[in-house]
Parts: structure tokens; C-alpha cells; sequence
């Protein structure tokens, strides 16, 4: 059983790192470089595809773990998703009253804080049932 | 609800690594069932009843509470 866990986990990890890479390098070259309109969309739907690897190999393993370890992931994935909910709701209302800065508080800006809200989600979650 | 897991553990010599490499989940699932943080399915129960070669009633017990 900890075998299987294993070979998805470096599943998912493989292919999280793929799309960060894809991802950053994509942001990188729309932000930097002066590129034709047309290259510009397929750049920025080409992280699409790596994420769809991802986001395929994570629910797969998901499936392949035991009913505690599901428990863990459904609770961090409530805990990820109530906190995303509370940072953009935060956001959307505070735009209104301050100008945010585009440059701290665009869209991929918000990208990472989905994940850390997962991992705290993983964090309590683990401790509750360990 | 409460459990003997640990005192039918004693009786084989298991570890928790060992028991949870027999019904085939993790050392974690094991000790969150055993301390009671979890509840399992009725298949986990039944399983786990069945590697100790006694009943679901035995190795699991409502309490007064429940």
C-alpha cells in the first residue's frame, strides 16, 4: 500500500513541478518579452495542459489512498478552498476602497496562496488525525 | 466508540506497520483508528476483525454516548 502511495506521489510531484516550470517560464515570457498577440494566448494557455496532467495524476492518487489518508486531502481541500474564497472576497471588497497594486495582486500573484492555504489545510488536518 | 486494536495487536506481536501492511493501508490510518481520532468503514472493520481472526464486536464497541 505505501508502495503504491509512493509511485503516485512522485506521479504528482513530477508533474506539479512540470506545470510550475511550464507555468513560470509561460509568465516570464508574456511579462518580459514584447510577443505577438497570437503567441501571447498560446502562451498563456499552454500551463492549461500540464496542469490538466496534474491535476489528473492528483485525483488519481487520491483514489489510490486509504480512507484516512482521503479523509486528510478532503479536509485540507475544505480548508484550501473556505480560505481562497476568504483571501479573493477580502480582495474584491478591499479594491474597492484602496487601488490594489496590479503588480502584488494580479491574478498569478494569488496563484501560490491557493497552494499554501492547501498545505496549512494538510498541516491541521494531519495533526488532527495523527 | 471504543476499540481493543491495540490489545488484539498484543496478542499477534503486530506492530501497527504490521497490521496495516496485512489489510493494506497506512501506519497512519492504523494509529488515528487505534486512538480513535477515526472511525472506519464497515469494510476496514471487518477486515481488520478478520486478520485478528475474531469478530467486528470484539475488536469494536459502542459507548454509552454513541
Amino acid at each position: 500500500m505505501e508502495k503504491i502511495n509512493k509511485v503516485s506521489g512522485n506521479q504528482i510531484l513530477f508533474y506539479a513541478i512540470l506545470w510550475a516550470v511550464t507555468f513560470i517560464s509561460c509568465l516570464v515570457a508574456v511579462k518580459e518579452f514584447q510577443l505577438p498577440k497570437t503567441l501571447g494566448i498560446v502562451l498563456s494557455f499552454l500551463p492549461t495542459i500540464t496542469f490538466v496532467f496534474f491535476m489528473y495524476h492528483f485525483i488519481k492518487g487520491i483514489g489510490a489512498m486509504d480512507e484516512v489518508q482521503r479523509r486528510i486531502q478532503l479536509e485540507a481541500a475544505a480548508w484550501g478552498f473556505t480560505l481562497g474564497i476568504l483571501l479573493l472576497m477580502t480582495l474584491g471588497l478591499l479594491d474597492h476602497v484602496v487601488t490594489l497594486k496590479k503588480a502584488d495582486w494580479g491574478y498569478t500573484h494569488l496563484i501560490p496562496y491557493f497552494f499554501v492555504f492547501y498545505l496549512i489545510g494538510i498541516i491541521i488536518t494531519k495533526r488532527k488525525y495523527d | 466508540m471504543k476499540n481493543t486494536i491495540k490489545v488484539e495487536r498484543a496478542k499477534k506481536n503486530w506492530t501497527q506497520e504490521d497490521l496495516a501492511g496485512k489489510i493494506g493501508v497506512s501506519r497512519q490510518s492504523i494509529n488515528s483508528i487505534e486512538t480513535g481520532k477515526f472511525i472506519p468503514s464497515t469494510i476496514l472493520s471487518l477486515k481488520m476483525a478478520k486478520v485478528f481472526g475474531t469478530t467486528v464486536e470484539t475488536v469494536f464497541q459502542l459507548e454509552k454516548n454513541d
